[in-house]
């Protein structure tokens, strides 16, 4: 009998041994998390920035996120940059760094609107001379409106073979960022 | 080699028998209530150690006996063993009756005296049945069974559905113990290793209130064969290989009771499993491979009227994600679903290797069950603990991630107390009380909240039976508190919400008995389910549609009233029997999920479809038929069907992801046996599976992606053997799925957007069981 009493004072012992951990809160850390997308522009041998930004703080869902229309004067040639950033961290995370590190396997894309008066040339290379697009030269023509779409694709394969070639929607990459910004040329 | 083994054989089974032993020794065992005829079960001479099983129509035989007095020790799965004196002079042929167990309630796991727990619809697999899944996943296994069909997130994430219902509105019982894990989503597979159960069961009835209010579709019953009730040893290998994912498999088992300790009996168990990437019929799928480490422990303890039982068991997988199904936006789900073929960039690989995207989930299961009989009572408190952890690792942007994007740990303790008292040999009460606490966490991307959860309850069970009539009714309460929090992204704000339900279900059920081999069975019962924590809190992307879904805070408790009435004959000939079971369950508040065309979700990664959890009253009633008729003494044809209409009541319109009618055809030819071979079998299979055309309108608002795919028949073919080597029966089959190797697509798989189904596979077992020699009762 004793041995018996044991048995189940040692299985309730190891049953309850659980219920006295303290009740922790969720932990919302989602580190692929990308709240902000800001454009830099900047007029060569000037020293003023523009920028715009496409910006969701609290993260897919919840609030809307907030698109800055970009405007920008006609017939003038911009640099631009981009910067990508989780600021829903503490302290903010800048993903560009993160962007610039792995450079071979992200690629930007810029998709001016049909009919548009923007053109998009001079994407900065990733180490194997294929285009990254973090910095890039906008064109700018004469006034009009339209939009223009922005997206980074990145390669999970090792290695990520990404080429030239690759269009947009290349099966071998996947969407982190695809957002698109209304722009006024004045 | 044939011809070496046929020459080993022939040496083998020449060995140890001597001329004037020449006495054959026929059988049939059947059950005399059911006229039900007992396959696989186990018939053993205790004076000689020589063992065989009883075939498909519940015969067995025993050639080249001396003459002499023998004691037979018959067992069966759910019957009392008996032991039968006889004396053999000449070649006879006995009958033998062996009643199922009738007259407990409850049972501890531990005594070879199952009760016979239900007599509402009982589906059942065990014994060769249950052997020709072996390597199989739970729900695939249950998917053998007529009315339960699979739910499937490509090749490696399945789940059971009965009549059409799945996840939380099924209970999974593994071992007597509510499995509470992460059924969140289609995604999420039940954590239980096939090669604990000695036996799988589904039921509908009275006897699911033992185990929630809530099992509106029905229970699944994951039983493990009871320990050892004599001294000696068991044990058992089993093996298999198969080709298309290059998949093997290992299980191990031993149990014993030691010879100076009658009162302790012990089992140890344990299943390796692996497989590359998965093939259709015309390419194979990156990315789909698995792999899984599982085992168990149980010991028991039994003196006089008192036993207790400790059972342990951890399930550990990792499953590969297909990489052509983890889409991003919906621009880009709908140009790769749009291909009728994956691109190659996500086709060809032939490795084992695992990358991302993929899950790993462990599950670790702690029980203790303690019985106590006294006259006409019996008394029993179980215990559990259940820990259940489960990661999906994400495509990530960094190559150095090695960190789970989302990360879920449920852990769930419960207590039961239990009385049951046997008023007279006809009428028996079962009372009991039970409580749960609950503690789910997350951390990484959020999906569903931290929340807590306290559950209390108690039901009520009798059950009479009197000549031809066995009548059960039972009543239960459910109370359950659910407390969440979580923290916003922006770090600071608390979302914080509580939840009290309260769920009553009730269930009455009559069985008659018309005539001998005629049996009829109605049963009414009433369920509720509340919301889980995912339908009212979740808010997210669904990668794998392209969706962003999103939780409702207000909805209300499910409640089912489900009527089932089912018919079981078999002639007395034996030469054929059926059954057939209709059902009708109407649900009010029935909670799903609906697309919001005209809601597109803005995110940074692009735009997804809104889907949110919304309620109406449905209706889903159906038809299982099953037929079993032997022309011959050797051959038997086995016809299944099942139907099912789902109806939105408020709209009048077709539920979504029902399974669509089927058709099963098994041809069966059981071969004589011959001295070393034994219960030597070859079946044909034939499945057809109907196009689903009873989808939901969509005029007004998308809810489907592709059409339902089409109607597709599949051939599998399974042959086995039992071979004596060294008076050791080990048993060989071969079986082969999807025969023609078909291209083929299932309604209810969510690959069927991007993929095929698998295509060919040889899939090969073997069992080599082992036994002490001296095995007394």
């Amino acid at each position: 009998m004793k041995k018996i009493l044991i048995l189940i004072i040692f299985a309730s012992t190891l049953l309850s041994l659980n219920a006295c951990k303290k009740f922790s809160e969720g932990e919302t850390n989602d580190e692929e998390l990308i709240t902000t997308l800001q454009l830099n522009f900047t007029i060569p041998g000037s020293s003023s920035t523009q920028s715009f930004k496409f910006e969701d703080l609290d993260g897919p869902g919840g609030n809307a996120p907030v698109i800055e229309p970009i405007v920008l004067a006609a017939g003038t040639t911009y640099d631009v940059s981009l910067e990508v950033w989780n600021k829903a961290a503490n302290p903010p995370e800048n993903i560009t760094t993160e962007i610039e590190e792995e450079n071979a396997s992200h690629r930007f894309y810029y998709s001016p609107s049909v009919g548009s008066n923007i053109v998009v040339s001079n994407l900065n290379n990733d180490d194997n001379a294929v285009p990254l697009g973090t910095t890039s030269t906008w064109q700018v023509g004469t006034a009009s409106t339209g939009n223009i779409s922005i997206t980074l694709r990145h390669y999970p394969g090792t290695p990520p073979d990404k080429q030239i070639s690759d269009p947009v929607n290349s099966p071998k990459s996947g969407t982190d960022i695809e957002v698109t910004f209304n722009y006024t040329i004045q | 080699m044939k011809a070496l083994l046929f020459a080993l054989l022939l040496l083998i089974s020449y060995t140890g028998f001597s001329q004037q032993c020449n006495i054959t020794l026929q059988g049939h065992i059947e059950d005399p209530d059911t006229r039900e005829m007992l396959s696989a079960a186990t018939v053993l001479i205790l004076e000689l150690n020589k063992q065989v099983t009883t075939d498909a129509r519940g015969n067995f035989e025993f050639k080249d006996l001396c003459p002499g007095n023998y004691s037979l020790q018959i067992s069966h799965t759910g019957c009392k063993t008996i032991i039968e004196k006889i004396s053999l002079t000449k070649s006879r042929h006995i009958d033998v009756d062996m009643p199922h167990e009738k007259n407990t309630l409850t049972e501890v796991t531990i005594s070879s005296n199952k009760g016979n727990k239900n007599t509402g619809t009982k589906k059942e697999l065990s014994g060769k049945e249950l052997e020709k899944t072996k390597g199989q996943s739970l729900a695939e296994a249950l998917s053998r069974l007529n009315g339960v069909t699979l739910l499937q997130a490509g090749s490696t994430v399945s789940k059971p559905v009965i009549h059409g219902l799945h996840g939380s509105r099924i209970l999974t019982i593994n071992n007597d113990v509510r499995q509470e894990g992460q059924q969140w989503g289609n995604e999420h597979a039940p954590e239980i290793d096939p090669f604990i159960a000695g036996k799988l069961e589904v039921i509908k009835g009275v006897d699911e209130l033992k185990y929630g209010s809530d099992a509106i579709g029905g229970v699944i019953l994951v039983e493990p064969r009871p320990l050892l009730n004599h001294a000696g040893y068991r044990a058992e290998i089993n093996t298999g290989y198969f080709t298309n994912n290059r998949q093997w498999i290992a299980s191990a088992m031993y149990e014993a009771q030691p010879e100076k300790l009658h009162e302790f009996s012990f089992r140890i168990q344990g299943t390796y499993k692996r497989g590359a990437n998965a093939r259709t019929a015309h390419y194979r799928l990156n990315n789909t491979g698995s792999e899984e480490k599982n085992f168990s422990l149980a010991a028991g303890w039994k003196k006089h009227s008192f036993a207790t039982e400790l059972f342990y068991s951890f399930f550990d997988t990792r499953l590969g994600i297909f990489e052509g199904a983890h889409i991003g936006n919906r621009t880009y789900f709908d140009s790769a679903i749009a291909n009728n073929r994956p691109d190659p960039v996500f086709t060809g690989e032939n490795t084992y290797q695992i990358g991302r995207p993929y899950q790993k989930v462990q599950h670790h299961l702690l029980k203790s069950k303690t019985s106590y009989k006294s006259g006409k009572n019996k008394f029993a408190l179980q215990l559990s603990l259940q820990k259940n952890y489960r990661e999906e690792f994400d495509i990530v942007r960094n190559s150095n991630n090695y960190k789970p994007q989302h990360n879920l740990a449920i852990t769930t303790l419960s207590q039961e107390l239990s009385w049951e008292h046997k008023q007279n040999a006809q009428l028996t009460h079962l009372i009991a009380a039970n409580t749960m606490q609950q503690d789910n966490r997350y951390a990484g991307r959020y999906f569903i909240p931290a929340y807590r959860a306290y559950y209390f309850g108690g039901y009520y069970i009798g059950k009479y039976s009197k000549n031809k009539w066995e009548l059960q009714a039972g009543a239960r309460y459910d109370n359950k508190n659910i407390y969440t929090n979580r923290i916003l992204q922006s770090g600071e704000v608390f979302d914080e919400y509580g939840f009290n339900f309260s769920t009553f279900a009730t269930s009455a059920n009559a069985s008659f008995k018309i005539m001998q081999g005629l049996k009829t069975n109605i049963n009414i019962g009433l369920s509720s389910r509340a919301p889980q924590a995912n339908e009212l809190l979740s808010n997210g992307i669904h990668h794998g549609t392209s969706t962003f879904e999103v939780g409702n805070i207000h909805l209300k408790t499910e409640k089912a009233v489900n009527i089932n009435w089912g018919a079981a004959w078999n002639i007395a000939s034996g030469k054929l029997s059926a059954e057939l079971n209709l059902y009708r369950n109407q649900i009010d508040n029935f909670i799903y999920q609906q697309p919001i065309a005209n809601e597109p979700v803005q995110t940074i990664s692009g735009i997804y479809l809104l889907n949110i959890y919304q309620q109406n009253n449905v209706r889903l009633q159906g038809i299982d038929f099953s037929a079993t008729w032997w022309p011959f003494e050797k051959l038997d044809w086995q016809l299944n069907y099942s139907m099912l209409r789902a109806k939105n009541i408020d709209s009048s319109d077709w539920l979504i992801r029902m399974p669509a009618d089927r058709i099963g055809n098994m041809l069966s030819y059981h071969f004589k046996d011959e001295k070393k071979w034994n219960g030597s079998y070859i079946t044909f299979e034939y499945n057809y599976v109907f196009k689903q055309t009873r989808t939901p309108d969509e005029t007004f608002v998308k809810h489907d992606y592709k059409a339902a795919p089409n109607a597709y028949g599949l051939i599998n073919v399974d042959a086995g053997t039992t071979i004596q080597i060294q008076n050791v029966p080990v048993s060989i089959s071969l079986g082969i799925r999807n025969l023609l190797n078909k291209a083929y697509r299932d309604y209810l798989n969510s690959m069927r957007y991007f993929a095929d189904e698998t295509g060919r596979n040889f899939q090969l077992r073997l069992k080599i069981p082992f036994q002490s020699k001296q095995i007394k009762e």
